[in-house]
């Protein structure tokens, strides 16, 4: 084409030209490449990082679908390639979806009816009279297990699935431990729940439907206690004052003006309560739950809530708003029977603790339960369990750590050992071992304490 | 006419047409003797090839120059996807700073002396009047008798390691497992100890429950038995209590087959993932005799190496706390087997994979309360390991198998509240009775604890 414009003679000229340009550019092109395979350059990267990138890029879209904020990122380094059912006969756990595994094998078929009013359960109104004469026929049973201790039982629970946070399953451990670990000392058992009881009560709500049934199911229960799985014990020698409470059917951490004057949705915390056994409680618990149904009744509530309570946010109505509401708005008929405690950490806030713990080894000791030596630290808001907190993961988990380390640390003493330092998993002796154990008093007197001795028969 | 005359050209320069598609040399170019009019027709092919080639490495290289400054991966993704990725990075670095073994600071730390292989590694102090000590404690402490309710006090003593799992999955059974201990426990009035640390840092691993069997022993004189449980063993039977009144002439009660220990010596003749101690001096004795081959370094690599000559069946690895016991009863056995129960009348210790599949079953012939075969007790999950990254087992088999565990004991716990699982994988729960304002009756029927009455007194 060009050959007719300018001449045979120019025109192969200009080809033999282009001819070993394209020698040059096609040698210079493979230099680079080569060099790039081998060198690398830069944001240009390797080809095996393009590799990579490009494994990568396809293996986050189909994971993206899941919509999970944390989830386990495979490493590059593993050589296992991307396989479409990762579940299928591998022994590596880091490849298994196990959501995949734990599926309802029968359908739901209980039918709700929408238009019939929520109900925890059918209506008993005798249940202080049934609750004694069962104790009467058992005496096997008592309901005080000790001249001022009664029997109490630590409700606690978290989801039957796992964590969607890698650690949170990890975190629910370390509280579960640290909850049987106080409450071996003080001889409290322990239920722990991972059962939805009532579909409708999900979430926060779900604890009055299991209150309700574990107070029915265990009339030998004197006191309930609830705590959230977010709350660790770190005061491992305070025994609750229980006689101060003798009057009383509810204590919650709290403020009496705050809750009754002021109407603050933070006046009070129902992540750690106790709860007396009895007609009350199941009046209570009835009046208490119809801000709970999930859906329009919860989202209606919700904003009665937010209007009602004083620096409340704007969401669904929660357990804590309600009690909160349900108090201030019916004092006379409740407000007799409930104790808003606040001389001892019941529920201890932990951003206000937790940097002070080594200033309290340093200056305090267990059994005091207060401000000094807090006996439950509560993260709320950490949420370890779920994708998102309300406060950045590190300081929650870090902390979560110490927090679980500064209550163990009294357990481990006990048996002479200690943690290196708050934020270490390593133990050391402080104590070297006996040939007279017996001899070391102190040590078994705080494993024996007075509230555990057993009434001996007389026969 | 002219019609013919093309014909035959290009019948020809489709012959040539196939030829040699390299560059070739102008004056070359009629490599092949063909007449005039064919050549144009060849050489046009070549350009065309060329002019291929070109455009395929010119294409080639804009790919290359555009990748390296805009990049691919950038097409389609929003900048949601980028703070997704932000925080998952920044989450992975939590959490393998959680998960490392690194302690923050330790400035007073003194480098870790190596054991001195000469010098044998002991517990503790040696204690030789432990009974005589208890005895006297326990006179001096008639509130807190070995015997309570005519039942013998007895602690259950657990454990996981400090760290998290390799994995989440592993975590999550692992809180499963003490839910399962928790509730047993509950109904039978056991005390439970639930060990994440290291005692001692010579015997770690699979060793770490001599040294805290033996601190808790001397620590709880009105403990009668302490009974260790591996964090991978479930209960399966929470009517099931342990038969005591079996072994008071014992000290020692763990699950195996006589003949497999005295017969064929194996490695795996007694398992001691579920097993009794009675806390007395004979106990201290056989512990303080077990520890020898513990520690960890060359004295465990070489007894790993005697124990795997020895045993059966034993793979070559450290030596571990199962078979050094089997090693110390067999070769020891007059000293020591005169106070040992081996016991195989129910599952005090029940292998997982002839179990699992048969719940079904179970629950439809037989009840619970048996402990054995009918309705195992303990269903372990041995060689499933979820804490770590590998099992000797495929994944999905162990927790599918450890998830039916965990709702067949579920299912008993919860049928005095009126629930069961739906299925035995599923998560989910459904009513099995109505509910009702008189409770109290059905509970009296139902309540697990309710099969133990006795009195309360120190038995020595």
């Amino acid at each position: 084409m060009i050959g007719k414009c300018l001449g045979a003679q120019r025109c192969r000229k200009i080809h033999r030209t282009l001819r070993r340009c394209k020698v040059t550019v096609f040698c210079f092109v493979l230099t680079v490449v080569v060099l790039r395979g081998t060198i690398g350059a830069g944001k240009f990267g390797t080809p095996e990082q393009d590799f990579v990138e490009i494994r990568d890029h396809f293996y986050f879209r189909r994971r993206a679908g899941t919509h999970r904020v944390l989830e386990e990122v495979q490493t590059t380094s593993s050589d296992n390639e991307v396989a479409s059912d990762t579940n299928a006969e591998t022994n590596n756990y880091n490849d298994f979806e196990l959501n995949k595994v734990l599926v309802d094998e029968e359908s739901d078929d209980s039918k709700l009816d929408p238009d019939k009013p929520y109900s925890l359960g059918p209506k008993i109104s005798d249940w202080d009279k049934q609750r004694s004469e069962w104790l009467k026929e058992n005496p096997d049973y008592p309901n005080f297990i000790g001249p001022n201790k009664p029997r109490v039982l630590l409700v606690t629970g978290s989801s039957p699935k796992p964590c969607e946070n890698p650690v949170g399953d990890h975190y629910l451990l370390k509280s579960t431990k640290n909850k049987i670990d106080y409450c071996r000392l003080h001889g409290i058992e322990i239920f722990y729940n991972m059962a939805l009881l009532d579909a409708e009560m999900a979430g926060f709500w779900a604890k009055l439907p299991l209150i309700r049934t574990v107070l029915l199911s265990h009339p030998d229960v004197e006191f309930l206690w609830w705590m959230d799985s977010d709350a660790m014990f770190t005061d491992m020698a305070f025994e609750i004052p229980w006689e101060r409470y003798k009057d009383s059917n509810l204590v919650m951490h709290g403020w009496n003006e705050r809750v009754y004057d002021q109407k603050n949705w933070i006046g009070l915390n129902t992540g750690s309560f106790l709860l007396r056994n009895g007609q009350w409680a199941l009046d209570l618990l009835d009046a208490w739950a119809p801000m709970g149904p999930k859906g329009k009744i919860r989202d209606e509530a919700g904003k009665v809530l937010t209007r009602e309570l004083k620096n409340r946010p704007v969401f669904e109505a929660d357990d804590q708003s309600a009690m909160v509401y349900l108090l201030a708005t019916q004092r006379e008929q409740w407000g007799d029977k409930v104790y808003l405690e606040h001389a001892y950490y019941l529920h201890g806030y932990w951003g206000l603790l937790v940097d002070r713990y080594e200033v309290m080894i340093e200056t305090y000791h267990p059994g005091l339960g207060d401000h000094r030596w807090p006996l439950v630290t509560h993260f709320v808001g950490c949420k370890p369990c779920g994708k998102l907190g309300n406060y950045p993961v590190e300081r929650c988990l870090k902390q979560m750590d110490r927090a679980f380390n500064f209550g163990d640390n009294q357990i481990l003493q006990i048996y002479g050992f200690t943690q290196k330092s708050l934020a270490s998993r390593r133990v050391k002796k402080v104590r070297n071992g006996s040939r007279n154990p017996i001899e070391v008093k102190d040590v078994l007197r705080s494993l024996h304490p007075a509230f555990k001795a057993v009434k001996v028969s007389s026969s | 006419m002219g019609q013919d005359n093309f014909a035959p050209q290009k019948r020809s320069s489709t012959g040539g047409g196939g030829g040699l598609p390299t560059i070739r040399n102008e004056a070359g170019a009629g490599g092949r003797d063909r007449g005039f009019p064919s050549m144009p027709r060849g050489r046009q092919m070549h350009k065309t090839f060329n002019n291929i080639k070109i455009t395929i490495l010119c294409g080639f290289v804009t790919i290359l120059v555009l990748r390296g400054t805009i990049g691919v991966g950038n097409l389609g993704s929003s900048e949601a996807e980028a703070i997704n990725q932000n925080l998952i990075e920044e989450t992975n670095r939590i959490l393998a700073e959680i998960r490392s073994d690194s302690d923050p600071t330790d400035p007073d730390e003194s480098p870790e002396t190596e054991l001195n292989p000469n010098v044998t590694y002991t517990l503790g102090p040696k204690i030789t009047d432990w009974d005589q000590q208890r005895k006297v404690w326990l006179s001096k402490n008639p509130e807190f008798p070995n015997f309570v309710n005519g039942k013998a006090r007895i602690l259950l003593v657990t454990g996981s390691p400090p760290n998290p799992c390799d994995n989440a999955i592993g975590d999550h059974y692992l809180l499963k497992a003490i839910k399962n201990k928790i509730d047993y426990c509950r109904l039978h009035g056991i005390e439970i100890v639930y060990n994440m640390a290291h005692l001692d840092k010579e015997l770690a691993g699979y060793w770490a429950k001599l040294p805290l069997i033996r601190r808790l022993m001397l620590s709880h004189p009105e403990l009668e038995w302490i009974w260790w449980m591996d964090s991978d063993a479930f209960f399966t039977d929470m009517v099931f209590e342990i038969p005591l009144y079996k072994y008071e002439k014992y000290n020692l009660v763990i699950h195996g087959y006589p003949d497999l220990l005295f017969e064929q010596k194996s490695w795996i003749a007694l398992n001691t993932g579920s097993f009794l101690f009675r806390n007395c001096q004979w106990s201290l004795d056989l512990l303080d005799a077990w520890a020898p081959m513990g520690p960890k370094g060359p004295i465990r690599e070489e007894a790993g190496r005697i124990l795997t000559a020895n045993l059966k069946g034993r793979p070559a690895f450290e030596a571990d706390d199962q078979s050094a016991l089997i090693y110390l009863l067999l070769s020891q056995k007059d000293q020591w087997m005169d106070k040992v129960f081996i016991e195989n009348q129910y599952y005090l210790h029940g292998y997982w994979a002839g179990l699992v599949d048969r719940y079904e079953e179970m629950m439809e012939k037989y009840h619970p309360g048996l402990g054995d075969e009918r309705w195992p007790f303990v269903t372990h999950f041995v060689g499933c390991k979820p804490c770590g990254s590998y099992g000797d087992y495929s994944v999905e088999r162990c927790l599918r198998s450890m998830q039916r565990a965990f709702n067949f004991a579920d299912n008993q716990v919860l049928k005095l509240y009126g629930f069961r699982h739906r299925g035995l994988l599923g998560p989910n729960i459904k009513r099995i009775r109505n509910e009702t304002a008189i409770p109290l009756e059905i509970v009296d029927q139902l309540d697990i604890r309710r099969s133990v009455h006795g009195k309360t007194e120190s038995k020595s």
